[in-house]
């Protein structure tokens, strides 16, 4: 079995090429009908007016985290500590109490998640058997000035809805 | 010395100076908005004074404030802080100083004097450029060696092995444009480009020397450390080169002095190769005689252009987002305003002069006026074309940068030598 050769054809040595100042020459043209372009119409940029003008987010986006409830409104979470093992910037802090409302025997009391450590990598989102810790908040932009509001609690992240509806969760798209 | 000679002196220094500083505005803002231009993408345009943004010139204020009151840190390890402080304003002073020779407009007889209108009225001309200019590399390597620094050092030692190489053929280059023109006076080489080639061809520089104006403006480029010769500062591989210790003004006077000597190059590439002041076809002689119809078409020119950049304005001065309350509607309707209101002060002098001052000295100042525009106009067009190479060009690296010019440019050079001495002899 022979190797495959393939002969890569070697650019920029013709003559022309080499005297270097005619690509100058070409290139600064490409870069002046650029210029003219926009100088002569700004709406023409490639520019997204961000804070005004928001990109459209996809459902498969891995945003702030939220936790699910059941239909009748009891939280999903049975702090089985897998998010947090699989946590990978440990960023995930359970504390789990008795759980009283027949679903099952525990539920989390606490449940703080560091967003200046956490990756958004969406482990915790996938080791979850109960579909209870989702990223679909739709929230990029987490900013504050002091570390402690970074840190996002049990009642924070029960009370964010999630952006898309079930459908498009499910299938990853729009 | 008469009251008018004091004037006079005060007006031309008053020009040299504050004209290139008040040119690092716009050229910083030139910068900023050619390279997001060239690169599709916005630049400046939040920065604001009660919803006036000057298209993005107000951000420069907002630098200036943001580096004047920034913290002046002199690390500890510097032993020669002498030498450390001196640096910037070298490079600074030098490349204010190589703009005092350079002619703006031709020489103007007033009150029955004279005045060569340069901040210096000197005739050693390109002679000054040359001895002040080599001197500005000092202070880069002055900063690079006194930072104490490893990268400052590179930072220095590339610029001045930089200088060394470029210094060469950019003096050669020289050589045969001194040949052509036969002075070293700036104010009568420009002299010299208000003539006709074969009558109807504008004798500039470029028409007379097209590779010597090439092997310029490439050495040029080379002694202002601008890219694609800037390796002085490279970031990728010596962080910032040579100002990498410097902070706040004082590295303030280093961006300064970059775009004062980029301003000052552009200023003498326009004197030497495109026609200084000359408006072509218009030389001096000729502008004084018809300075009546010229400025009849004036009057009717500015409305023209007036009109255009009002329509650019209106188009391009608005929001590309829905938005309450637009702020962007009543800047425009005031940029237009004040558009306006200069087009018709501009009208009114011309009508008063038409009417009242015709002839005479008053001719004189209004064709001295006409040329000092047209300087800044070119100048500021050389400006564009330093921006366009530097957002286009990627940099050289050190051994391409040697060979350029010890390979390419210098037997060019010397080439350009031959055939202009052989062309002076055979016709000259
Ligand atoms: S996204 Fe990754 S890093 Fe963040 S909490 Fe989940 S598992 Fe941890
Ligand atoms: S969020 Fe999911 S994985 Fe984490 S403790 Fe609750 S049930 Fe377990």
């Amino acid at each position: 079995m022979g190797a495959k050769v393939r002969v890569v054809e070697r650019k920029g040595r013709t003559f022309l090429e080499q005297l270097y100042l005619l690509e100058v020459f070409k290139g600064m043209a490409v870069t002046l009908g650029h210029f003219f372009r926009n100088l002569l119409d700004n709406s023409r940029l490639y520019v997204r007016h961000y804070p005004e003008v928001r990109p459209e987010i996809s459902p498969r986006w891995r945003g702030r985290h939220r936790l699910t409830r059941h239909e009748d409104g009891t939280v999903k979470c049975v702090a089985c500590f897998m998010c947090q093992t699989n946590c990978p910037s440990n960023c995930i802090i359970i504390e789990a109490g008795e759980r009283f409302d027949g679903r099952s025997e525990k539920m989390p009391l606490r449940f703080d998640i560091d967003l200046l450590e956490c990756i958004y990598c969406g482990y915790c989102v996938e080791a979850c058997p109960m579909d209870a810790i989702r990223m679909d908040t739709g929230i990029f932009s987490v900013t504050s000035d002091n570390r402690e509001s970074m840190v996002l609690g049990l009642e924070e992240m029960l009370r964010t809805p999630g952006a898309f509806d079930e459908d498009s969760y499910q299938k990853g798209v729009r | 010395m008469s009251a008018l000679d004091i004037i006079m002196i005060l007006l031309r220094i008053a020009f040299g100076v504050l004209v290139p500083l008040s040119f690092v505005a716009v050229l910083v803002w030139m910068e900023r908005r050619g390279a997001a231009y060239f690169q599709d993408r916005s630049g400046p345009n939040r920065c604001n004074i009660m919803g006036f943004r000057a298209g993005g010139l107000v951000q420069n204020l907002a630098d200036a404030i943001k580096l004047v009151f920034k913290e002046d840190v002199v690390p500890g390890h510097i032993r020669h802080k002498f030498y450390f402080i001196l640096a910037p304003m070298l490079v600074f002073i030098t490349a204010l100083l190589c703009f005092a020779v350079i002619p703006f407009a031709d020489v103007l007889l007033v009150g029955g004097s004279s005045y060569i209108m340069q901040a210096i009225p000197t005739d050693i001309g390109i002679l000054w450029f040359l001895a002040i200019v080599g001197f500005g590399v000092y202070g880069i390597i002055l900063a690079g060696w006194s930072s104490h620094n490893k990268y400052g050092v590179l930072g220095g030692l590339r610029a001045a092995a930089q200088v060394i190489s470029y210094e060469i053929p950019m003096g050669l280059a020289l050589v045969s444009l001194l040949a052509v023109y036969g002075t070293v006076n700036l104010t009568e080489m420009a002299q010299y480009q208000g003539q006709l080639l074969f009558g109807f061809i504008p004798m500039w520089g470029v028409v007379l020397q097209p590779l010597g104006v090439i092997i310029f403006i490439v050495a040029a480029f080379a002694e202002t450390n601008r890219t694609p010769f800037d390796l002085a500062e490279g970031e990728s591989e010596i962080v910032a080169g040579f100002h990498v210790e410097y902070s706040s003004m004082k590295f303030a006077l280093f961006f300064m002095g970059e775009y004062v000597a980029m301003f000052v190059s552009s200023a003498l590439i326009v004197t030497l190769y495109f026609g200084s002041y000359q408006i072509p076809w218009l030389a001096t002689d000729t502008l004084l005689a018809y300075a009546r119809p010229v400025t009849v078409l004036l009057m009717i020119g500015l409305p023209v252009i007036g009109y255009f950049f009002g329509q650019w304005i209106k188009k391009n001065n608005s929001s590309h987002y829905r938005r309450e309350h637009d702020p962007r509607i009543r800047e425009t309707k005031v940029y237009i305003a004040l558009l306006w209101s200069l087009v018709v002060l501009l009208e009114v002098i011309c009508l008063g002069y038409l009417l009242f001052a015709a002839g005479g000295g008053a001719d004189r100042i209004l064709v001295a006026l006409l040329q000092i525009g047209t300087f800044l106009l070119k100048t500021f067009l050389m400006c564009f074309v330093y921006v366009w190479v530097r957002w286009t060009l990627p940099r050289f690296r050190y051994d391409q940068l040697q060979k350029i010019g010890w390979e390419k440019l210098l037997p060019l050079s010397l080439l350009n030598i031959f055939i202009t001495s052989a062309v002076i002899v055979a016709f000259g």
